[in-house]
């Protein structure tokens, strides 16, 4: 566009020096014969007429180091594009190159193994008085609408790295605003299809690959040179204000949970109890029948016994038997013997309560002195 | 003397209408060489090129994908639900002479796609409702949109390479009627875990109490079968003694009765002279039986 600037770094047909010197001053040049006497004065000091040589040398020498500026060091986080005219011709890896100098050829240096961030939904920020990185929250960026008509609260990083530097350079004007954009409108459309519940427990990974995969589709369709490392979900939540009744829904989860086992604990203390309660009253069932035989077994035993002796001599046996148990039931307890006959005519009075006393205080006495 | 200043004058003269006649265009620009302002000439390839010097002079366009981020819109679907809806392009100048004659430069551009993508936008999502614009269907809406505009922006020179939709939000009433719902939603759900919660727990407590019956009846059952068999067994061994003679079986079981029952301490007895065990207290004979 400006020809001044062409005119002053063009070295075509003119001697390198003239050029130098003329683009310090040289649009003054047409506008008086004193001034440009005084230039020519001035050259031909530098560069006396009469000595040819040394004029050449200096034309070799500034020749040379114009020759020289053409090397250039393609670092090895970098891609060396060269252009002619600003026309692409070549794309160089690391290490030192060569590109004809200045006008001629151009290199651009894009890095091309740096790992780039877009932050979405969330910025980001080294604070002077803290050491953390300080994040501020943009809400019009992170709430979405889910495709179940709910809206949640979501913050995405996208990596991109350089993957073609020629098509990164000449394609696409402000690739990083871009792939935002695009980053954007992905997520927002993939969000705008997933029902809630996914996105906030086990989708994530599916929306990250679905989002980055979409992502690079269209930006490969831009032939933009940029490639997607990855799409990283930093927070999928509900938002701010419907936050609690979520995670009361959890905590319910966890009581529902909590309510069974605890009925299960119920459920395994009194089953064991019942089923050793109820073997219990079995083996007593069990002991009660054993022991009724054994007792009817003796009983009936010891009557045959004594039956067996007594049918040798009934009367005797059976008087014997009377007498015995009498004296011996009738030793151990008080007796009043009433005679029929002392009745007769007055109804005869008989102390009871005070033998009753009397027995109570010998029995009294007689637990004191043992 | 002033006939070398002259050749000077002449030779720089030269080098500047020579430089005049190059120029360069480097991979992002495409253009067009102009002579007295009328387009003569486009050129979209890069490198060193020639125009007539003094006389023509070149416009540059950008020839990358250029970027426009659209307003937000309020567009009403075809359920009658208003959205919000915030969508950027990405167009290129494919044809610098149109883009010349029509618009010229890139802010006009820009109002120019401003008004054709917002007018096709709201033909498109007017024939679609909010739930296929979050459904899949978003892809082709989009698609659509991008067509429509780029039958028009051709006119312009320009192609349009992608519309897409960045936000299709509801207006912030809307957005309150949805975070009531979903609290509402959610009240619900958390309600339901805590009465299923109760529910399998009182079904398990119920089960449990239920099965702890059936093993103690179980357990009384076999107790009382065991029982009885004992008492039976007792029963029949019992008679086969005891009916080898029933009057002795009285008269023994009521002994052993007597000194088993009589003999507690307490126990007073009022006796009759006359009973058989005194037979003998009144007379050494005994009574007349």
């Amino acid at each position: 566009m400006s020809w001044s600037s062409n005119d002053n770094n063009s070295p075509w047909g003119k001697k390198p020096r003239e050029n130098k010197k003329s683009s310090s001053n040289g649009s003054g040049d047409s506008y008086g014969d004193d001034y440009l006497k005084s230039f020519q004065d001035k050259l031909k000091n530098m560069f006396p007429k009469n000595n040819p040589t040394s004029l050449g040398l200096v034309v070799v020498i500034l020749l040379f180091i114009w020759t020289l500026s053409g090397f250039y060091r393609v670092g090895t986080d970098e891609q060396g594009v060269v252009t002619r005219f600003g026309e692409y011709v070549r794309t160089t890896e690391p290490g030192l190159h060569y590109h004809l100098p200045f006008p001629i050829e151009s290199v651009f240096k894009p890095k091309v193994t740096k790992v780039n961030r877009i932050e979405v939904g969330f910025r980001t920020s080294q604070s002077q008085f803290s050491q953390t990185p300080q994040t501020r929250q943009t809400p019009e960026e992170a709430l979405m609408l889910t495709g179940d008509e709910n809206i949640v609260d979501l913050n995405f990083t996208i990596f991109w790295i350089i993957n073609d530097a020629k098509d990164f350079l000449f394609n696409v004007r402000n690739p990083e605003i871009t792939i935002k954009s695009i980053g954007e409108s992905v997520m927002r459309e993939k969000i705008g299809q997933t029902p809630i519940d996914p996105i906030l427990s086990e989708g994530k990974s599916i929306v990250e690959e679905d989002v980055k995969n979409s992502v690079q589709a269209v930006l490969d369709y831009y032939q933009s040179g940029v490639l997607i490392t990855q799409v990283q979900l930093q927070k999928a939540d509900p938002p701010e204000l419907v936050i609690e009744s979520f995670r009361d829904v959890q905590r319910a989860k966890t009581d529902e949970q909590r309510l069974r086992n605890e009925a299960e604990a119920y459920r395994n203390d009194i089953i064991p109890k019942a089923r050793g309660e109820a073997e219990r009253t079995i083996q007593e069932a069990e002991a009660y029948k054993k022991e009724v035989v054994a007792k009817a077994e003796g009983e009936a035993q010891r009557f045959l016994s004594v039956y067996n002796s007594y049918k040798t001599s009934k009367d005797v046996t059976r008087e014997r038997i009377y007498l015995e148990t009498l004296e011996k039931t009738l030793g151990r307890i008080d007796k009043v013997i009433v005679d029929n006959n002392a009745g007769s005519g007055v109804v005869p009075y008989l102390p009871l309560p005070e033998l009753k006393k009397k027995i109570n205080n010998n029995s009294n006495s007689n637990n004191e002195q043992n | 003397m002033s006939k070398t200043s002259f050749l000077y004058i002449i030779l720089i003269a030269l080098a500047f209408v020579g430089l005049n006649a190059l120029f360069t265009m480097n991979e992002k620009e495409q253009g067009l060489v102009l002579q007295f302002g009328e387009p003569k000439r486009v050129v979209q390839s890069s490198g060193l090129h020639f125009k007539l010097p003094l006389i023509q002079n070149v416009i540059k366009y950008d020839r990358r994908i250029l970027e426009y981020d659209l307003p937000v819109e309020e567009v009403i679907a075809v359920d009658k639900k208003r959205m919000l809806i915030d969508s950027f392009t990405r167009f290129k100048i494919t044809d610098p002479l149109e883009f010349y004659k029509t618009v010229g430069n890139e802010s006009s551009v820009r109002n120019r796609l401003n008004s054709n993508v917002i007018s096709s936008l709201r033909r498109v999502v007017g024939r679609v409702t909010l739930d296929e614009l979050l459904s899949k269907e978003r892809g082709n809406i989009m698609e659509n949109i991008k067509v429509e505009v780029n039958n028009e922006a051709s006119r312009f020179g320009i192609e349009i390479v992608d519309v897409r939709i960045r936000r299709a939000d509801l207006p912030e009433a809307n957005s309150q009627a949805i975070y009531e719902r979903m609290i509402s939603e959610r009240v619900r759900e958390a309600k339901e875990f805590r009465a299923k919660g109760s529910e399998v727990a009182q079904k398990i407590r119920a089960e449990a109490d239920k099965e702890k019956t059936v093993i103690l009846a179980e357990a009384t059952r076999k107790s009382e079968i065991l029982r009885g068999e004992g008492e039976s067994k007792a029963i029949d061994i019992y008679a086969d003694a005891f009916e080898q003679d029933s009057d002795f079986y009285s008269f023994y079981r009521s002994m052993q009765a007597y000194g088993n029952v009589l003999g507690e301490d307490g126990t007073t007895m009022i006796l009759s002279p006359d009973s058989e065990f005194l037979e003998f207290f009144n007379s050494s004979k005994g009574k007349a039986r």
